[in-house]
C-alpha cells in the first residue's frame, strides 16, 4: 500500500503557474524593485558615511552606548570583507518587517477587540509557530522558483505571528480606565486608539517588534540555501563548498547584524520604560 | 582589505589543517560517539515494523490527550509510512531524540546549579541570550569545520540550539520554590539532599517539562536544516527535492515533517501538563 500526496498536489501547483504566471510576476516585479531599490540606498553612501549616519541616528534614538555598539557591528561587517552581502541581507530584513508588521498590526488590533476572530486565529498561530521554518520556504519555492522573491515572502509570513501575537497582548492589556477615561472626555474611537490605547500598548509592542526582527533575520539567513543572497549564501557557500575561512567571515558578520539588529531595537524599548 | 580578507582565510584554512594533523583522534572520538548514540537509537526505530511505532504513539497520544488525537496520531503516523517515507522519519525521530537526550543530560543539571547558585546564572544568561539571539543556521558552521560532513555534526548544531530553553527553565524552577515550603524544610530539619529532592524539585517540575518541550521543538527546528550536512532524514529529502525543484517529494516530506511536529509538541505538552 502506499499513498503518494505530492504526486496529486504537483499538477495542483503546476497548474496554480501556469494560469497565474502574469499575477506571480507582478508580485515578483514589484518585491524585485522595492528590494533593488533599498538597497541601492544602501550601497549609494560609501560604508563610512553609512556607518556614521546609523551611529548618529543610533545615538538620537537609542543613547550613546547603543550607537558605538552600532558602530562596531557595521564597521566589523566592512572589515569581514562581506560588506554588499550584509546590506542585502539587512535590506530583505528590514522589507520583511515591514510588511509584516503592515499585515499584523491592523490584525491584532481587530484580534484585540473581537474575541471571535481571536479564536479563530489562535489554532492557526499555534500551528504557525511550531512548523520547523524550513517548511515554510518549500510552498514559497513551489510558487515564486528560486531567489529573494520566495526568500523574503516565507520570510513575512514567518515573522507574523509574534507580532500578532503580542500586539493582541498589547491591546488587549491597556488598563480599561485610560479608555473610558476617552470615552468620557468624548474623544473619537480613533484618538482613543492613537492618543491613549498606543502609548500605553508600545512597550509590549515593541517586545514584538524585536522578537519579529530576530525571527526574520533566521529566516533570511536561513533562505540563503535557496538563493536568497546575502549573507546567508556566503554560509551556505562555505558550507557547501568547505571554504571556512568564508563560511567563519559570514557566521561572524551575522552575529554582528544579529547584535546590531537586537540592541537598536531593544535600545527603543528600554529607553520608552526610562522615558515612562 | 583584500590581503587581509584572503590573510584570514588562508589562516582558518591552516588552522584546521593543523587540527585536522594533530587533535584529529578528538573529533573522530566525538564524532564515533555521536554516531553510535545514533545509529543506537535508529536502530531501535526501526527494529520493530512501523504499525508498530505508529500504534504505540497512538497508545501514548490517547492515553494523555484522548481518544480523537490517538487516532489521528497513529493514522498521521501511518501517513508517512504510506508516502514511503518511514525510513526518513524515523532518522529524523531519531536525530531529534539523541540530540535531546545530549542536550537535556548537560543542560538539566547546569540549569539546577544555575538555580541553586545566582552567581552561575548571572554567569550563564549572557552566553545563553547571545546563543538564542544568533540565526541556529551559523552553528552548522564550526561543527562542520571539525566534524565534517554527517550526522554527528548535526548534532553538534542541534544539541548547542536545544540546550539553552532547558538551561533556562529549569532554572526558573528551581528558583522559584515558593519561600513558605523553604522556610518548612528548614524548620523541620531536612538534610540539603532532602531539600532539593523533595521540595524545590517537586515544584519545579512543570518548568522543567516546559523546558523539554521547548528543547524538543528547537531541536526538531534544527534537525531539518541540518539536511544541509548530510544530517540523513526528512531535512536532507527536503534538501534535494528543492534543488531538483522536485515538487511532488517536498510535499510529501513537508507533509511528514509537520506531521512528527505536531505529534510531539502535543504530546509532550500534555504530558507536561498532567504532571
Amino acid at each position: 500500500m502506499s499513498f503518494n500526496p505530492g504526486a496529486f498536489l504537483a499538477p495542483a501547483v503546476d497548474w496554480l503557474n501556469a494560469s497565474f504566471h502574469p499575477f506571480f510576476a507582478l508580485i515578483t516585479q514589484v518585491i524585485e524593485a522595492v528590494l533593488s531599490a533599498i538597497e541601492a540606498a544602501f550601497l549609494a553612501l560609501p560604508p563610512a558615511g553609512l556607518v556614521a549616519a546609523v551611529v548618529v541616528l543610533a545615538a538620537m534614538a537609542a543613547g550613546l552606548r547603543v550607537a558605538v555598539l552600532a558602530g562596531c557591528c557595521l564597521g566589523f561587517c566592512w572589515l569581514t570583507g562581506l560588506w554588499q552581502a550584509s546590506m542585502q541581507t539587512i535590506a530583505l530584513v528590514l522589507v520583511a518587517v515591514l510588511i509584516a508588521v503592515a499585515i499584523a498590526f491592523p490584525l491584532g488590533i481587530i484580534a484585540a477587540r473581537r474575541p471571535g476572530v481571536e479564536a479563530a486565529l489562535r489554532p492557526i498561530l499555534d500551528v504557525m509557530q511550531t512548523v520547523p521554518p524550513w517548511v515554510y520556504l518549500i510552498p514559497a519555492v513551489m510558487i515564486f522558483s528560486l531567489g529573494r522573491v520566495p526568500a523574503i515572502i516565507a520570510t513575512i509570513v514567518y515573522g507574523i505571528p509574534p507580532m500578532l501575537r503580542l500586539t493582541t497582548l498589547a491591546f488587549r492589556t491597556v488598563p480599561n480606565d485610560l479608555k473610558e477615561l476617552g470615552q468620557a472626555i468624548g474623544a473619537k474611537p480613533r484618538a482613543i486608539l492613537w492618543k491613549i490605547e498606543f502609548p500605553a500598548a508600545r512597550p509590549t509592542l515593541l517586545v514584538g517588534l524585536n522578537q519579529c526582527i530576530l525571527l526574520t533575520l533566521a529566516m533570511v539567513v536561513l533562505a540563503g540555501l535557496v538563493g536568497a543572497g546575502g549573507l546567508g549564501a556566503e554560509v551556505t557557500r562555505g558550507l557547501t563548498r568547505m571554504e571556512m575561512g568564508l563560511g567563519l567571515r559570514a557566521g561572524l558578520a551575522i552575529v554582528a547584524v544579529a547584535v546590531l539588529l537586537d540592541r537598536l531595537s531593544r535600545g527603543a524599548l528600554d529607553r520608552q520604560r526610562k522615558g515612562a | 582589505m583584500e590581503e587581509l580578507v584572503s590573510a584570514f582565510d588562508a589562516q582558518v584554512d591552516n588552522a584546521l589543517f593543523w587540527l585536522a594533523d594533530h587533535a584529529s583522534f578528538v573529533f573522530d572520538f566525538c564524532r564515533l560517539v555521536l554516531e553510535g548514540l545514533y545509529a543506537g537509537v535508529l536502530g531501535l526505530l526501526m527494529l520493530p515494523p512501523f504499525y508498530v511505532i505508529a500504534a504505540l504513539a497512538g497508545l501514548l497520544a490517547w492515553r494523555v490527550l484522548g481518544l480523537v488525537p490517538g487516532v489521528v496520531t497513529a493514522a498521521a503516523l501511518a501517513l508517512c509510512a504510506a508516502m514511503m517515507l518511514w525510513p526518513e522519519t524515523m532518522s529524523t525521530l531519531a536525530l531529534v531524540i539523541a540530540a535531546t537526550v545530549i542536550a537535556l543530560a548537560t543542560g538539566l543539571p547546569l540549569g539546577v546549579l544555575a538555580g541553586l547558585l545566582p552567581r552561575l546564572e548571572k554567569l550563564l544568561t549572557p552566553a545563553l541570550d547571545l546563543v538564542q539571539t544568533l540565526p541556529p543556521y551559523i552553528y552548522l558552521l564550526p561543527s562542520i569545520a571539525l566534524l565534517g560532513y554527517g550526522p554527528a555534526t548535526a548534532l553538534i548544531a542541534t544539541v548547542i540550539v536545544a540546550m539553552p530553553p532547558a538551561i533556562r527553565l529549569t532554572a526558573l524552577g528551581i528558583r522559584q520554590t515558593p519561600r513558605e515550603f523553604i522556610e518548612l524544610g528548614h524548620a523541620t530539619g531536612v538534610t540539603p539532599l532532602q531539600m532539593f529532592l523533595k521540595i524545590r524539585l517537586p515544584f519545579a517540575v512543570p518548568s522543567i517539562m516546559a523546558g523539554v518541550n521547548q528543547s524538543l521543538m528547537m531541536a526538531f527546528g534544527m534537525v531539518v536544516i541540518a539536511g544541509i550536512v548530510g544530517s540523513g532524514g526528512l531535512g536532507e529529502t527536503i534538501y534535494g527535492a528543492i534543488r531538483t525543484l522536485d515538487i511532488a517529494t517536498s510535499i510529501n516530506a513537508s507533509i511528514a515533517i509537520v506531521v512528527l511536529t505536531m505529534v510531539l509538541d502535543r504530546v509532550t505538552q500534555a504530558a507536561a501538563r498532567t504532571k
